[in-house]
């Protein structure tokens, strides 16, 4: 069975039913990838989200936290999944500038994650686990055929989330 | 993003053109043998499409970030493929072809020092030209995959913007085949306040 493999680029949503179909995010820093699988009907989405808050008026919702969960959870329900078997996972978030001088200014990976928490509690999304913070990459993978995560980071093998 | 007129970017083309044969001419100096131009261009680009000017989100690359400060602040990013770092090293320490095999901290020291005199001789040029008093904050270098270095400076330049405006020029090693993608992103707004400062005193 041939994988295909569908990337969500920066500020991107993907969703699939198909099993042969892997969903990934390429070298998450501060960006957080969103997970969401339900494994009665194998849909899935991961969401590329790179800022905690929507600002007015901007047209691209998936590019943001706040208004890309949301998104995303609605376009999984279209194709079937059901928020109540939701497994949801999320990695990124990173502090990838870590230089004196720069600390305060780029934590925006930290509020990322809480963000996300925020905004999947108020869903009514359970976060069955999450790999963030640090200050190292992460490329995340949905493989839709039996909703497995993995994740990788520079020069590390890749493994289970 | 603010809007991009005629007249800021006659003169961002002006300070491009001078400040990246400057910073040609400097590391040529620094490295002792002739670095070139392959590309130099003002472009305004989405900012998902940044990553794919360099390469796959995955790929391991060096990124030396810096901050201006001053007259036209801004950001100041260098993104060097791994293997080519490893040969940039090489050729700053004086070391045959494929000595350096990994980057410690002597050499992220090293390739942060390039970052710096790299926006140094940059601002340097911008400032004969124009008069503005810039300079660059100290170096974070980093290495890691190119998606994770690339929010940094899309995130602090872009914010939420959908674009970004990319003073981008390509160099590359004559005897030595490496390329270095160097970008300036100047913040317009405080850019073009100073131009119509300028303007007005007769400058």
């Amino acid at each position: 069975m041939a994988v295909n493999t569908i990337s969500a680029g920066l500020g991107e949503l993907v969703v699939s039913n198909k099993v042969t179909d892997v969903l990934v995010a390429y070298g998450l820093g501060s960006c957080v990838g969103v997970v969401i699988y339900d494994p009665v009907t194998k849909v899935g989405a991961l969401l590329h989200a790179m800022l905690p808050l929507h600002r007015n008026g901007d047209a691209n919702k998936t590019k943001f936290v706040d208004t890309g969960i949301p998104a995303m959870l609605e376009e999984a329900e279209r194709l079937g999944a059901k928020r109540s078997r939701l497994i949801c996972r999320m990695a990124g978030g990173a502090q990838m500038l870590t230089a004196p001088g720069f600390n305060n200014v780029f934590n925006i990976g930290d509020q990322n994650a809480k963000q996300a928490r925020q905004v999947l509690r108020k869903e009514g999304v359970r976060l069955r686990v999450e790999e963030t913070g640090g200050h190292a990459g992460r490329t995340v993978k949905l493989h839709i055929a039996d909703g497995r995560v993995t994740l990788r980071s520079m020069g590390q093998e890749e493994k289970d989330l | 993003m603010a809007q991009l007129d005629r007249a800021t970017e006659k003169v961002l083309r002006e300070l491009s053109t001078k400040g990246m044969h400057h910073v040609a001419t400097g590391l040529s100096g620094m490295l002792g043998q002739e670095i070139k131009i392959v590309t130099t261009d003002i472009a305004i680009v989405p900012v998902p499409e940044v990553v794919e000017r360099v390469g796959g989100a995955e790929e391991v690359v060096v990124g030396v970030y810096l901050i201006a400060q001053g007259d036209m602040p801004g950001h100041v990013m260098l993104v060097i493929p791994y293997s080519d770092a490893l040969q940039l090293v090489d050729m700053l320490l004086g070391e045959p072809e494929g000595t350096t095999k990994e980057l410690g901290s002597l050499e992220r020291s090293a390739l942060g020092e390039v970052g710096n005199l790299t926006a140094s001789f940059f601002l340097n040029a911008v400032s004969a030209v124009t008069g503005f008093n810039t300079y660059p904050s100290p170096p974070a270098v980093m290495v890691d995959m190119l998606g994770a270095i690339l929010n940094i400076i899309l995130i602090a330049a872009a914010g939420a913007e959908p674009d970004i405006m990319l003073l981008e020029t390509v160099f590359s090693g004559l005897e030595r085949e490496l390329n270095v993608f160097f970008w300036v992103v100047p913040d317009l707004i405080p850019l073009q306040a100073h131009l119509k400062g300028q303007h007005q005193n007769g400058g």
